[in-house]
């Protein structure tokens, strides 16, 4: 299945690109790493969001599009939907899922020094491992992020993990 | 059948309202008819549409006529159903009867032969004439109504209502109203299913021979005028409508031709809201209508309905769909038409549409959105109708007045040319137009415009007139059609209409050649038309074509034709402007203002025209705002507003340069500067923002401490073709971090020149506020006329993530830290150096991450401490306390020069000390030789005089300053103390007394330094009274020399000394025995005292020392012993209460003369600050001359302060010192703890 | 025949045009495919009318003039997608048909590295694959 493949290759470039964010370039300032690595997602999300709306009809509304997100999108991108999508109709947005593709590997031990592919990376050693766990989640937020906007959604988008590799994704659409 | 059309129309337009028959039995008519008629037209009536829903109309309008009129009378049975609906709807029967004999006889009888006739639909009013006074009358009249009820009404329905000619009531008028409406709304079914009926039957014959189309027509809008009349218009509609789909399926079955119409005079006038226009019995031909105008009589039928259903938007919508699908079908025919025959149509039709629709509009109420819809579709009117009629301007030479924007080219260069059959040839005797036409053509001349700009104009002909119109030649056509349909693209002509064009072609010469048929041979057939005869051909021909004669006076000449396409693009722009169509509107703006500018209405025109390049600039269609801007720019320019011109042209420069020639370019830029440079009577600020970008480097953003200048620099974009000459450039920066922080200023180094492209440039930062800073705007001066900008550049290193999000960069480009320590300075001795020796101080210096490049410090030590300027200071790097720092003197020092830790010897002038480069960013050691001078002889201590002076004696403060940073900006301060001493400290004690009086004096030596001291000799002369026994040189008789003292170790020495002589005391008091010590010391300079600098190479590395001992005769014969007892606490504490004990001993009683008997007096002395003395301070004890009696005397005090402090002393004043014995009297310092916290009397120490 | 193609940006900006005139007069498409843009804007601001065709990317006729017209699509990224063609009967599943790859060109286009978002189009190989889809208009072929 070529898919498996790429999908792990894939898990690998994520991981890898987070780590070399976190622990190279910008090891000093975690936040600055976090902006740039939503920044790529965003991006990634800008030019998904072009394609995978191809030949679909134009969404009415807001709901529409977060139902997109959550179902077609989030199939082409992990070959799974969204578990649980919550709203309070004000614009808030609660996407979760229950396993999420990329967190699938990460295991939080804080005794060991993990040999995950996480944090295989030995920069990323000294911070802990929920830092970094939480550092992989602004690749989709920001992926999410770029859908979004692209679909003329301007929001924020904000991701929390409640128990891996369990996670959920808060979006905040700007009025 | 057909031949009831004739007629059908004359019943139609005679008839339009509701017949109601009135069979009056009793000739009563007369009497009631004014109060009946009053009733009319029927307020409300409930009808039945098509679809049997019942529907409200109101103010049906309906006529009374006897039966007995002539009009209801003598009609053929068929043409009656034929022409059912202007048959009564509604029969009333009047009849009065008193008697009721008489109603059985005659009344009744006659009244079943009206009523057997089951096709009416009738009603019976009894009019009682009774009189309400006459009873009998009145109760007669009822009887016979009953009766008449009993036998007229079933139970189905009432058919009787009773009318009192005499006070009549309201309800009567009710009850006649309701059984009206019944039998009208009875008939009005039963007809339409009739006709329905009909219908259906008729439909069925379709697509057979027998079909014609005629009859169905006319069943149709009978069905459709009986809606019409009973205010049904929606049904009366949809008749029409489907009338109108079978008509377009019937018409356009080929096999048959049929012929088209449209030449007759005047129907170049559109018709399409006049029904009555023409006769039908005039456009019907073998049983068929005339499609040019039966289409406009249908069309027209709709239009009414609607605008009585008051659906003017809907009018529009047909209306602009309909006109052009006709053109189409007009097109079909064109070559059969005359010369721009469907141009014309389609102008006036447009023209008529508008004005019908905007009329009823305006009275009529809409919806918001319905309302943008109308305007637009007026709009749509408006433009098509001008395209149109640019079209025939264009063909009759006036092109050269059409501006040759896109919108006008976008309109005619994709309309084809009109395609008669044969081109109009030129009418006789015109060669005068001919040369005016000429004339026009050759006057006209594309003005060109500013800056020069060259640009191939726009087309605004699908393909050149001349060949076209030349293809088309009479000649040609007549003949050899084939030819002609080949060269016609397939548009024009299909199967159905090639037989007709022969004659119809053939007629049309007849009309559109003026003249006599002689008039072809007026040129000769072969010579192809010149473009001015084109001209002149056609616009006879249009002469010819169009009927409306002010029509023809719009384009009889430039400015009437210019008059007329103003008010159409006005109408056009109007409208869009209030449709959702903006862009439409702005659009034709632009054409509006080209002819204001032709005229020299430049204020007009650049308001226009500004609307335009503000639409096209702010949605980036970079290629149409070229082509408008400069004109612009050249209105700008005219009314001399320079800030609108010099805009204008920053714009035309930040457009792509691909857009316009360098030379373009070039002179767009010429002007900018002309008039930066020129006197500007307003000089205005420029925004550049679009041709000067600016970004900070991609580097992280610079970082400066606080109170440090920097420069940054920037790069900067200009957009302009050539180099251009700044008078200045500078930067503004706005504090990311509080937007009150307003923005700091930079200048640039003054004059400059950008380059096209990028310039790097640096700006000086002065010290600025901490806070980090963004770019804000980048301000400069070209000539007289400052600039600002924005932009931020794209094409510069943009920040990835704020790139990504499109967000306007924010990065900081500068950091401006919060005020912290940048150095720090402390010494680097841990203990007492020699006093007046030259002894090295060494300072650390730590940078703390901050470079001390080109630092100076500034060494000022104070009194009683020189700085030796003829020694080099030595700098070496300090290895932090892990490791042993740096070698321990000069000689060692050179050596150790290789070693990582490196030294450099560095001068030092009046007390300033340049650092070298290598030591601005290491922690470095600097050592610089000082010497503490003392010049109070040291003193020794015995038991009798205990030690006094204290170690801050020996403190010696410099003040230091270090001047760093990039412009020494930066400035550090500290004064650092640094204890000096003695090598020694020397306490004497006689250890022992012989019988002979000699005595063993034993001299103690402490070392106060961390170093150990070579004691090379010792020699001790003595003071008056004292000698030394044996050779009286003062050497010690243990002669063990070298002596080596450890550091703060001690030594004796021994002395033999005697008495000499007996002199008096106060001889012996004032004068001192000296000590001379010669020694060499070994110490680290690191740690402490060290063998002095050598000022000159031959120094030995003997040192001398000298202290003064005072050796006290009465030392021989105590009298009195006093000891001081240990504490009875551990320690002191700060405000605790301690107990000071002292014993006093008689060691042998005095003579009597010294002493007074059995008191003695003694008194504490402690030093105020130090001590608070509790108990009494001095006082008399008694005391008991017997030797060896002893007391103690004890005072209570409290320590005030924390430290090595001097405990209080007991003194006994009247005791001569000399008799007394101190053992010693008491410690020399005693330690006091600092004080518990809670205590009150805590002072700091 | 085709004579303009363009994708207009969210914001209404031009992000490619291409005219297949043999005249240098593409100005005139700049016109129509700009005044087209406000009839998008009508369909999508004002859905009181064409309720159908609410939310379908493909907008079908725009703009019918007798001599040109003009047909739309709009997806849900706000890019506009615009035809203009002079063949008076065209097929709107051949009108769908185009839009459908020309919308893939686009999304491969905008995939390029090199590409700007919301800048100008500029790849060759775009402006290459374009042109081939507008050669196969109406030619029946459906990919």
């Amino acid at each position: 299945m070529g898919r498996e493949v790429a999908g792990s290759c894939l898990d690998g470039v994520v991981m890898e690109m987070v780590s070399a964010y976190c622990g190279r370039f910008y090891a000093a300032k975690p936040e600055l790493a976090a902006g740039r690595i939503e920044a790529i997602g965003f991006q990634v999300g800008h030019q998904l969001s072009e394609r995978y709306t191809m030949d679909r009809p134009r969404f009415t509304d807001h709901l529409e599009a977060i139902k997109f997100i959550c179902k077609d999108f989030w199939s082409e991108l992990f070959k799974k939907q969204i578990d649980n999508l919550k709203t309070n109709h004000r614009g808030t947005f609660v996407l979760q899922d229950n396993c999420f593709p990329w967190l699938t590997h990460v295991s939080l031990d804080p005794s060991m020094e993990s040999t995950d592919a996480t944090e295989s990376d030995p920069a990323l050693l000294g911070d802990t491992a929920a830092q970094t766990t939480s550092m992989l989640l602004y690749f989709p937020c920001g992926i999410i992020r770029g859908a979004l906007t692209n679909l003329g959604i301007p929001c924020a988008v904000s991701a929390d993990m409640s128990n891996l590799p369990a996670c959920s994704f808060v979006v905040r659409i700007k009025t | 059948m057909a031949n009831y059309l004739a007629q059908f129309q004359t019943i139609k337009s005679s008839c339009d309202r509701v017949v109601i028959a009135v069979e009056d039995v009793s000739d009563l008519w007369l009497n009631v008819r004014q109060s009946f008629e009053q009733r009319l037209p029927v307020k409300k009536a409930c009808l039945n549409n098509k679809a049997r829903n019942p529907v409200f109309v109101e103010n049906l309008p309906a006529e009374f006529i006897q039966t007995t009129d002539s009009r209801l009378r003598s009609r053929f049975p068929q043409e009656q159903y034929l022409f059912w609906f202007r048959e009564p709807y509604a029969t009333v029967v009047l009849v009065t009867c008193e008697d009721l004999d008489e109603f059985k006889t005659i009344l009744k009888p006659r009244l079943k032969l009206i009523v057997q006739n089951d096709e009416r639909e009738w009603f019976i009013v009894f009019v009682s004439k009774a009189h309400p006074g006459n009873d009998q009358a009145t109760k007669m009249a009822k009887k016979v109504y009953a009766r008449l009820e009993t036998d007229f009404n079933t139970k189905r329905r009432e058919r009787c209502c009773k009318f009192d000619l005499h006070g009549t009531d309201a309800d009567f008028w009710d009850d006649f109203d309701s059984k009206m409406v019944d039998c009208i709304r009875n008939t009005l079914d039963r007809r339409v299913q009739f006709y329905e009926e009909e219908n259906r039957k008729l439909s069925e014959q379709r697509f057979t021979p027998i079909w014609n189309f005629c009859n169905f027509f006319i069943l149709k809008e009978s069905l459709a005028f009986m809606f019409e009349v009973t205010n049904l218009h929606e049904d009366s509609l949809r008749e029409y409508d489907e009338l109108e789909l079978c008509y377009s399926e019937s018409v356009n079955l080929p096999g048959k031709h049929r012929e088209f119409g449209g030449l007759d005079t005047g129907d170049d006038q559109a018709a399409l809201l006049n029904p009555g226009f023409k006769a039908l019995t005039q456009i019907i031909q073998d049983d068929v209508f005339r499609e040019f105008e039966f289409r406009q009589y249908i069309f027209a039928c709709q239009a009414k309905l609607l605008f009585k259903l008051s659906r003017p938007v809907e009018v529009a919508a047909r209306g602009y769909a309909f006109v052009v699908g006709f053109s189409k079908t007009l097109a079909l025919h064109e070559n059969a038409l005359p010369f721009c025959f469907r141009e014309v149509w389609v102008i006036t039709a447009c023209l008529g549409l508008i004005k019908s629709t905007s009329a009823q509009y305006d009275n009529g109420i809409v919806a918001i959105d319905s309302e943008k819809e109308f305007h637009r579709l007026q709009g749509d009117l408006y433009s098509l109708c001008r395209v149109k009629f640019m079209r025939l301007a264009y063909l009759i030479g006036y092109g050269v007045e059409i501006e040759k924007s896109p919108v006008n080219s976008a309109s005619l260069s994709m309309l084809s040319w009109p395609k008669p059959a044969t081109w109009p040839s030129i009418p006789p005797d015109s060669s005068a137009e001919i040369m005016t036409k000429e004339k026009i053509t050759l006057q006209a001349k594309p003005r060109e415009k500013l800056f020069n700009i060259q640009r191939k104009p726009l087309p605004l002909e699908p393909s050149f007139l001349l060949r076209e119109a030349n293809r088309r030649r009479a000649f040609l056509s007549v003949g050899n059609m084939s030819e002609l349909y080949d060269s016609v693209d397939g548009s024009g002509l299909d199967a159905h209409s090639k037989l007709p064009s022969n004659k119809s072609s053939s007629n049309l010469m007849i009309r559109t050649m003026s003249g006599p048929a002689t008039s072809e041979t007026s040129l000769p057939v072969d010579r192809p038309m010149r473009l001015s005869e084109i001209h002149v051909a056609a616009e006879h021909a249009l002469k010819q074509t169009i009927s409306d004669p002010d029509f023809m006076t719009s384009l009889s000449s430039p400015e009437e034709f210019e008059n007329r396409y103003m008010e159409l693009t006005k109408g056009a722009a109007d409208n869009y402007h209030r449709s959702w169509w903006k862009r439409h509107g702005v659009v034709l703006d632009g054409e509006i203002a080209a002819i204001f500018f032709k005229h020299g209405n430049y204020d007009l025109a650049a308001k226009s025209y500004e609307k335009v390049c503000a639409l096209y600039s702010a949605e980036g269609w970079e290629e149409l705002l070229a082509d408008v801007l400069p004109d612009l720019a050249e209105c700008q320019k005219i009314l001399n507003d320079e800030a609108g011109y010099l805009a204008s042209c920053v714009k035309l420069l930040s457009l792509e340069s691909s857009l316009f020639s360098s030379k373009e370019r070039q002179a767009f830029q010429s002007e900018v500067v002309r008039l930066a440079h020129s006197e500007m009577k307003h000089p205005v600020p420029l925004d550049v923002s679009s041709l000067i970008t600016f970004a900070g480097n991609p580097a992280p953003p610079l970082e400066l401490c606080d109170g440090d200048p920097g420069t940054l620099s920037v790069a900067v974009w200009s957009g302009f073709p050539d180099d251009i000459a700044l008078e200045s450039l500078s930067l503004r920066l706005s504090a990311s971090s509080s937007a009150d922080e307003g923005l700091k200023a930079i200048k640039s180094s003054d004059a400059r020149v950008l380059v096209p492209g990028r310039n790097i440039i640096t700006f000086a930062i002065p010290p600025q506020k901490p806070g980090s800073y963004v770019l804000g705007a980048l301000t400069g001066q070209i000539g007289k006329l400052s600039f600002r900008s924005h932009g931020f550049s794209q094409d510069g290193p943009v920040d990835t993530d704020e790139f990504m999000s499109f967000e306007k960069p924010t990065r900081p480009v500068l950091k401006v830290r919060k005020p912290r320590a940048l150095v720090d300075i402390t010494p680097a001795v841990s203990s007492a150096l020699l006093m007046n020796e030259l002894q090295w101080i060494g300072l650390i210096v730590k940078p703390i991450d901050y470079s001390l490049k080109g630092g100076i410090l500034h060494i000022d030590a104070g009194a009683e401490l020189k700085i030796e300027e003829s020694q080099m200071i030595e700098i070496e790097s300090y290895r932090s306390n892990g490791e042993q720092s740096g070698p321990t003197d000069a000689s060692k020092a050179l050596s150790s020069s290789s070693e990582p830790g490196r030294v450099e010897k560095v001068p030092i002038e009046n007390g300033k000390i340049k650092l070298p480069d290598w030591a601005s960013d290491v922690t470095t050691l600097v050592w610089f030789p000082v010497r503490a001078i003392d010049d109070t002889i040291a003193r020794g201590t015995s038991p009798a005089s205990p030690l006094k002076h204290s170690i801050v004696d020996g403190m010696r403060m410099i003040a230091l300053k270090l001047e760093f940073g990039a412009f020494h900006n930066q400035v550090f301060e500290r004064t650092i103390a640094v204890h000096f001493t003695n090598p020694f400290h020397v306490s004497t004690r006689v250890v022992d007394k012989c019988n002979d009086g000699t005595l063993l004096l034993q001299v103690i030596l402490h070392s106060e330094v961390k170093a150990t001291l070579h004691v090379k000799d010792v020699s001790l002369d003595l003071q008056a009274g004292f000698e030394h026994l044996g050779n009286g040189d003062g050497r010690p008789t243990s002669s063990l020399f070298p002596l080596v003292i450890a550091p703060s170790s001690r030594a004796g020495i021994l002395f033999v000394i005697r008495l000499s002589g007996t002199k008096d005391l106060d001889e012996l008091e004032n004068s001192d025995s000296m000590m001379t010590i010669k020694y060499g010391i070994s110490g680290d300079r690191t740690t402490g005292a060290h063998s002095p600098v050598p000022v000159k190479p031959d120094d030995s590395e003997e040192l001398l020392f000298k202290i003064s001992l005072k050796l006290k005769r009465p030392v021989l014969d105590p009298c009195l012993a006093v000891g001081f007892l240990p504490f009875s606490t551990d320690c002191l504490r700060v405000g605790q209460l301690v107990n000071m004990k002292w014993r006093v001993e008689r060691l042998k009683d005095l003579d009597e003369a010294s002493l007074p008997d059995d008191e003695i007096l003694y008194q504490v002395d402690a030093n105020p600050q130090n001590w608070m003395v509790a108990g009494r301070k001095c006082g008399h004890i008694s005391f008991s001359k017997a030797q060896g009696s002893r007391i103690e005397i004890a005072v209570t005090c409290v320590p005030l302060v924390s430290g090595y402090v001097h405990p209080p002393q007991l003194g006994l004043p009247d005791v001569g010192e000399a008799n007394v014995s101190c053992n010693p009297a008491g410690p020399h310092l005693v330690c006091v703890l600092p004080p518990t916290l809670s205590t009150s009397y805590c002072i700091p120490a | 025949m085709i004579v303009c193609v363009a994708v207009v940006g969210h914001q209404n900006n031009p992000l490619y045009l291409q005219s297949f005139t043999e005249a240098d007069d593409a100005l005139k498409l700049h016109h129509v495919v700009h005044c087209s843009l406000d009839v998008i804007d009508e369909r999508v601001n004002n859905p009181k009318r064409n309720a159908p065709t609410l939310n379908e990317t493909f907008l079908g006729l725009l703009y019918p003039t007798e001599n040109y017209k003009v047909y739309g699509y709009l997806t849900n990224t706000k890019v506009k997608f615009l035809m203009v063609t002079t063949d008076l009967d065209v097929k709107d599943a051949d009108a769908r048909n185009f839009f459908r790859k020309f919308h893939a060109a686009y999304v491969d286009a905008v995939s390029n590295p090199f590409h700007v978002p919301g800048k100008k189009i500029a790849s060759r190989s775009f402006g290459a694959r374009v042109s081939t889809i507008v050669k196969s208009f109406g030619s029946g072929t459906t990919v």
